[in-house]
Order: structure tokens, then sequence, then C-alpha cells
């Protein structure tokens, strides 16, 4: 049963630097389900990062386990199971957009030969034209706009065909107007692949319009203070988003973060 | 074909067109009036042009030296980088002897070569060895390490291993740096070959230029002079050729 959810069990991570100790997650516990889009919401220095991090295997936990769908983070990873989205695109200068998007399949060939490995690679140009890129295949990353590019990673996590896919702040870099475009496309692809997301931001605008629940995290030390359902009919529709149950849910998560908070911001 | 003749366009060709038209008239002026100090460049011209295959055949000792160094120094120095890249200890362990080499006037050297490894081109082609080895060993160091931590973030979410990191992500991304170190060391194997020359040797450039002192043969310098100046800049320009045919981003 266990093996379908995200599991994070008393999780805490301390980070020393010389005397001095940074306690950045302490106690988290939280179960996700398969196919969630959660997204975790708190401010700067909350341990957001760190979490997604700890989750991806990017870093170890001081205490605590996590299973991804009954593995651990780096047994997972070893399958090729996570798909990691950073906030830069981090693409490849050298390789073309459609190479970039292939990127899972170029390393890592141990995974694929592995028994019982599920993982199924995306087809490239299906999800480089849901994200509107058909046409900049052939194009190298530095012909791109910003918001290109952005699509682009999301693109090479898409087609790396891993269950769980985890996002930091992935739009922080975009102008307004297209993170507002952007959010609808990864909405869209979403819908169709259903991949479990966990996604970090600051914004509880993003974090309301995209998530089925969003994690509200606190500062120091980070912790989670509760987990949010977002009952909001999908697709997220323009309608959907321009509702009063909409700007009402964006409202309390504010309030709640303010509340757990201390601090008005 | 119009955008040739733009304000910038004129401005770059014109603007260092003008110096060496002065540099060129102070030259002049200077060879008229002080004879034992700069000839004028009309006798440069003809001194070449009355034997070239003398000047051509000194070069090529030169440049054959320069060549040999650069590529045995450069491709140890990018070997070694590689090397510090993944083991601390070596990397500890040879930045002070690097930093140690840089200080020491390589051409220094040369006396001490000559007498170990004789009268012949071994000791032209370690100097100039030498002197292409440092500036690829930092540039290649530099490139090596300039990895983005969100790119390796990517690879290392997928378990991508240390093959794969360096064939796919490090050593592409040097690649600007190497072109970078490439184009300072030949330069540098240039110029220790020339040096290194003027001890030990009856051939090539720097030879030429000793030999033109002995016989105060101000023309002969000056040639020689002029031809390695004009060959590193050629050596560079192959290097950049190279340099845009292979990095297209
Ligand atoms: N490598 C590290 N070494 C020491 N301390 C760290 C390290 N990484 C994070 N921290 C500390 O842990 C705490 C949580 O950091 P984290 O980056 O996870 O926060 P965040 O919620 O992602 O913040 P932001 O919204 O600014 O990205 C902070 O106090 C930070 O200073
Ligand atoms: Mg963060």
């Amino acid at each position: 049963m266990q093996s379908s959810r995200i599991v994070l069990h008393k999780l805490s991570k301390t980070y020393k630097r010389g005397d001095s100790e940074v306690r950045a997650l302490v106690d988290v516990n939280a179960t996700f389900e398969e196919g969630e889009f959660i997204t975790l919401f708190g401010p700067s220095g909350c341990g957001k990062t760190t979490l997604l991090r700890i989750i991806a295997g990017l870093e170890s936990q001081s205490e605590g386990d996590i299973s991804l769908f009954g593995n651990s983070p780096a047994q997972a990873s070893r399958l090729k199971n996570i798909a990691w989205v950073p906030q830069s695109s981090a693409l490849l200068p050298w390789l073309s957009i459609r190479n970039n998007v292939l990127l899972s399949e170029f390393v890592n060939k141990r995974a694929d030969r592995i028994v019982g490995s599920t993982r199924k690679a995306e087809d490239p140009d299906e999800v480089l034209a849901d994200l509107g890129l058909a046409d900049f295949k052939a194009a190298l990353p530095a012909q791109l706009s910003g918001g290109m590019r952005q699509r682009a990673a999301i693109a090479r996590g898409f087609v790396q065909g891993a269950p769980l896919m985890l996002m930091d702040e992935p739009f922080s870099a975009l102008d307004e107007l297209t993170r507002d475009s952007i959010r609808l496309r990864l909405l869209d692809v979403w819908e169709k692949h259903r991949k479990t997301v966990v996604f970090v931001t600051h914004s509880a605008f993003e974090a309301v319009m995209l998530s089925d629940r969003v994690v509200v995290m606190t500062p120091r030390p980070g912790r989670i203070h509760s987990i949010v359902d977002i009952n909001l009919p999908r697709p997220r529709t323009r309608e959907v988003l321009e509702s009063r149950e909409f700007e009402e849910k964006v409202r309390e998560v504010k309030h709640i973060l303010r509340e757990g908070w201390g601090q008005d911001e | 074909m119009t955008n040739l003749f733009t304000k910038s366009n004129i401005l770059r060709l014109l603007a260092p067109l003008i110096v060496f038209g002065l540099l060129y008239l102070g030259w002049q002026w200077v060879a008229l009036n002080l004879k034992s100090i700069l000839p004028p460049f009309g006798n440069i011209t003809a001194e070449f042009l009355d034997r070239p295959g003398f000047y051509f055949s000194n070069l090529w000792v030169t440049v054959q030296a320069a060549l040999i160094g650069f590529a045995i120094g450069g491709i140890s120095a990018i070997v070694l980088a590689i090397l510090m890249v993944y083991f601390d200890f070596l990397r500890a362990a040879i930045i002070p002897v690097a930093l140690l080499l840089n200080v020491t006037p390589i051409v220094a050297i040369s006396p001490a070569l000559i007498v170990a490894f004789g009268f012949n081109a071994i000791p032209h082609i370690i100097v100039a060895g030498l002197a292409a080895f440092f500036p690829m060993l930092i540039n290649a160091m530099s490139g090596l390490r300039a990895v983005e931590k969100e790119t390796l973030d990517v690879f290392n979410a997928m378990s991508a291993n240390r093959t794969e990191i360096f064939f796919r992500l490090r050593l592409p991304g040097s690649l600007p740096y190497l072109f970078s170190g490439a184009k300072l060391s030949i330069t540098a194997a240039m110029v220790g070959s020339v040096v290194s020359e003027f001890m030990g040797t009856s051939k090539g450039i720097g030879a030429t230029i000793v030999m033109a002192t002995t016989f105060l043969n101000l023309n002969q310098m000056w040639v020689a002079i002029f031809l390695s100046a004009v060959t590193s800049l050629v050596l560079i320009g192959v290097v950049s050729l190279v340099e845009k045919a292979l990095i297209r981003w």
C-alpha cells in the first residue's frame, strides 16, 4: 500500500557550519499520493529547497526516512525515476533543444536494464509540441527566449518519463506574463501525463493554481505548518482561476502562512 | 554589402590603420635620422626578398619546435587538469609546482637543458613545451570546473555516472576555455622556441637574430623579429578558425 505513495517520516536536516548549526528542517511528516500535484509553499529560508533536494537524493537527511513509491531516493535515482527541474533551465548550450530534452536517454543507461524498471521515456517530439516548442527542436538554447528555455527544461523533465518530478521555483526568473502562460502549459502537459509533482514556490497564487495540496512551511526552524487541500475543479481553466473560490483559497493559504509564521509581511 | 561601411566598421578598420601609419612614420623618421637604431622599412623588405628561402627554412625550425612543444605541453596540461578535477590530492600537490614553474624564467633553464640533452632540437622543444604548459593548465582547470551547479544537479538526479558527466558536461563545457588556453599557449610556445634558440644552436629564427647581432646586421634582425611576430599571429588565427568550426553555440 505504501509503495504507491511518497512518505516522509520524521525528516530533519541540520547544517553544521563550524560551531553554529542551522536547523533547516525539523520533524517533517507527510504522505503524497501517486499522481498528486503538491507544492511546497513558504517564505525564504523555510527549507523548501532542502526538502526537495533530500527527496531527490541530492542531499541526505540528518534523521528520518523517505520512501518514494517503496524506494529510497538513491534507488529511485538509480532507476532514473526522479526528474529534476531546477530554477534556471540548465540546458546544455551545445546541444539542440531536442537533444537536450533527450538527456535522460543519453546518461545512466544501466537504469534501463535493471529488472523492475518501469520508467518509459516519452516521445520528445510530442512533449515539445505540447509545450509549444515544435518549431525549435533544432535550435540551440541560446536562440530561445528565457520562457522557451524554461519550457524546454520542463519538457526534459517530462520526456524522462519518471513517475516523480521535482521542480524548484522553475518560473522565478521569468516575467509575470510569461509565467502566467507557462503555468497553464505546465498544467496541460501534466494533465496528460499525470506524474507526481512536488513543486516549490514563493507565490500563494501559483501554489493554489497548480496544486492538489499545498504544503505550507514556516522558517526557523524549517517545518511543515499545515497541508491545505485545494479542492478546485480541474482542468484549471481561466474561469476557475477567476472564480471567487479560487481567490478565497489564495487568501486562505496566505492567511495560514501568516498565522503560522507569526509575522506581518 | 551595405553594412560593410557602417560607422563602427569604418572605425574598427580606420583606427588601427591610423596608429600603424603613425608608427610607420615614426619608424622611418628614426631610421633616416638615427641610422644605427632602426633600418628603413624598404631595406628590411629588400633583405627578406633577397633570400626568403634562408628565412623560411630557419622559421620552420622554430615553428616545428614550437608546435611540438605546444602539443606536448598543451596535452599534458589538459590531462593533468582532468586528473586534478577528480583527485584532490593531485590538485593540492601540483598547483604549487605549477605556480613555481610559472614564476621561473623558463628560458633561463635553456643552458641547463643544452648541457643535459646536447645540441639538438630537444632543449628547444622542452622550453616551448614548458612555456605552453602553464596557460593551458590554468584554463583547462577553470573550464573543467566551470560546471553550473544546477546542471550538475540535473545529471545527479538521474544518477549519471562520472564518465557521462565528464564527456557530456565537463568536456564540452570546457571547450571555450581550452581554446583561450590554446591561444595563450601557442604564443608562449613560439616565444619560448625563439628565445631558447639564442643559445646552443645555429638554426632557427632565434639563432638568426643572434647571428644578426654579431654581424650588426640590423636588416636581418628585423626580418627575423617581424617573421616570428607574424607567425605567432597566424598560429593564433589557425586556433581561432578551429575554435569557430568546433564551437557553434
Ligand atoms: N548547504 C548549506 N549549508 C548550510 N546551510 C544551508 C545550506 N543550504 C541551506 N542552508 C540553510 O538552510 C535553511 C533553509 O534553506 P533552503 O534553501 O532550503 O530554504 P528555501 O525555503 O528554499 O529558501 P528560498 O525560498 O530562499 O529558496 C536556510 O537557513 C539556509 O541558510
Ligand atoms: Mg529555495
